[in-house]
């Protein structure tokens, strides 16, 4: 589904941020990209969404080669991707309900699909009461929450998750990962940067970065 | 089709939610389209009021016929009840050439003998009032009078009224100018205005393009607010017109007796008013457009 061959990334006047990382990633799977702050977590996550292009090597989805992708044709390869970022990246001045009906009102959707759908990916997240409010009065669990309804409405089949657990307690975040693993459960690929890869109640694939090198990419079982 | 509608009613939904959501400087940016635009259209309304008194003035407008030296009495008799007889002739006023002479001796105190003149050197003329506006039974009279046996030279004396409407034509050229360049100051004014909104709207541009938004969808509603801003400039136009007009028309009723009669100005047809909403909203597209896209480029 998604495969790096020999890919850098260098941003002009600093040392590769990611170096020759090549890596599979199938349709279905689970994979934690891990690492310490700076090891490229981010960076690789934004070459997969095709947000960054790599300095060199390849990157294909889908048996297309993104380097060979036309800017206008950008926008819908990321209609591809529900998009989960470590600042929410949310709009403060528009309700729950209208910041998880942008993706579909981008797609062409109809008034009434969008609102059975939005209505459909609050309730997933354990927001639907809270529609009609703006975002500054949710907590930060329920802004990332929201931010989760918002990239699954539009029944993507790759959820790409930049550390959303990073600023959440403990209760929080088991709570939004459970979440990525019911979706994982029923055949989206999910990838998610986090320092540390947490003990999963199902398998997973880790690729752990150090300083923009991937160490070979490996699975680890049930709650290893 | 059905998602390209849909696509442009959510655009101009949400342009009008910024609008209302920055509605004190919605409200300046129409009120300087507008009164922008009112300077040219104040002065395309003061010359379409001169030209409308210029073809009032031609309706006085006199004919000059001089006949020949040598013309016979019945001939003028002749001449002179087919002028009369003609429909767009309101007066006709024969000077015998006697007494054209001896207007001319007085005017310039000379008597024929001094002047070492044997014989009266003018000729015998009409002089005709007509009483239509329209230029070519105008010309089609000059032509049919010239024709007549007898008729040695036909003058239309409104070499005054061209010199007016000359003027009038070139005012309305400078008009043009003005205008032209005060669109390009709307178009930079407007366009300047829409690229600070890109700016305030950065984060919504920024997550709707991560998410898959197309360049133009993220344009759409910054192109439907610069059209607004047109639309409203051009109400705005209108009403500051009609305000002036008011009382212009005010003050000239009360000098009335003192001018010795109304000067009224009229009103634009609506068929201008339209053109100046087309023009105005036509400035916010393409001010915005342009505006819009490059800025959006550069988040």
């Amino acid at each position: 589904m998604i495969k790096f061959n020999n890919v850098f990334k260098r941003y002009s006047g600093a040392k590769d941020i990611l170096q020759n990382v090549s890596f599979e990633i199938h349709s279905g799977e689970l994979v934690f990209v891990t690492g310490s702050s700076g090891a490229g977590k981010s960076t690789l996550l934004k070459l997969i969404s095709a947000i960054e292009k790599p300095s060199s090597g390849d990157i294909i989805f889908e048996n297309q080669n993104l380097s060979d992708l036309r800017g206008v044709d950008m926008p819908y390869l990321r209609r591809k991707f529900g998009m989960i970022f470590q600042d929410h990246k949310l709009l403060f001045d528009r309700n729950c309900f209208e910041n998880v009906a942008l993706p579909l009102a981008i797609n062409d959707t109809t008034s009434i699909d969008i609102s059975r759908r939005v209505r459909a990916a609050l309730n997933k997240v354990g927001l639907l009461e809270k529609e009609k409010l703006m975002p500054i009065t949710l907590s930060g669990g329920e802004q990332q929450r929201l931010a989760i309804a918002r990239a699954i409405v539009s029944r993507p089949a790759i959820l790409i998750a930049d550390e959303p657990t990073a600023n959440l307690d403990k209760k929080y975040a088991d709570e939004i990962m459970n979440i990525f693993y019911s979706f994982q459960q029923v055949g989206v690929t999910v990838i998610i940067s986090s320092h540390e890869a947490p003990k999963s109640p199902i398998r997973f694939k880790e690729f752990h970065l150090i300083h923009g090198e991937l160490i070979k990419p490996q699975d680890v079982s049930l709650l290893s | 089709m059905f998602h390209y509608f849909h696509n442009h009613i959510q655009a101009f939904l949400r342009a009008v939610i910024r609008i209302k959501s920055n509605w004190p400087s919605s409200i300046i940016m129409i009120l300087v389209i507008g009164i922008t635009l009112c300077l040219p259209a104040t002065g395309f309304l003061l010359v379409e009021n001169a030209s409308q008194l210029s073809s009032k003035i031609e309706y006085e407008a006199e004919i000059s016929i001089f006949l020949d030296q040598t013309i016979s009495q019945d001939q003028i008799n002749f001449i002179g009840s087919a002028l009369k007889q003609t429909s767009s002739i309101e007066k006709v006023n024969f000077e015998p050439k006697i007494r054209a002479w001896e207007k001319l001796q007085e005017k310039l105190k000379i008597n024929s003998l001094d002047a070492g003149i044997s014989e009266n050197p003018l000729p015998d003329a009409f002089f005709v009032t007509l009483n239509t506006l329209d230029n070519n039974i105008v010309e089609s009279l000059h032509k049919d009078i010239k024709n007549l046996e007898g008729v040695k030279e036909v003058i239309i004396d409104s070499g005054w009224i061209k010199k007016l409407r000359s003027i009038l034509y070139l005012i309305k050229v400078g008009l043009l100018i003005l205008g032209t360049l005060l669109a390009m100051v709307l178009i930079v004014v407007i366009g300047n205005t829409i690229r600070l909104q890109t700016l305030t709207y950065q984060n919504e541009i920024e997550v709707s393009r991560l998410i898959g938004a197309t360049d133009s969808f993220i344009q759409r509603p910054f192109i439907y607010t610069g059209i607004f801003y047109g639309l409203g400039g051009s109400l705005v136009t209108g009403g500051l017109l009609t305000v002036i007009l008011e009382l212009f028309n005010r003050v000239a009723f009360k000098f009335e007796s003192i001018l010795g009669g109304l000067i009224m100005l009229t009103n634009l047809p609506p068929s201008k008013y339209i053109f100046i909403t087309i023009f105005a909203m036509a400035l916010g597209l393409l001010a915005s457009y342009f505006s819009a896209s490059r800025s959006i480029k550069t988040i």
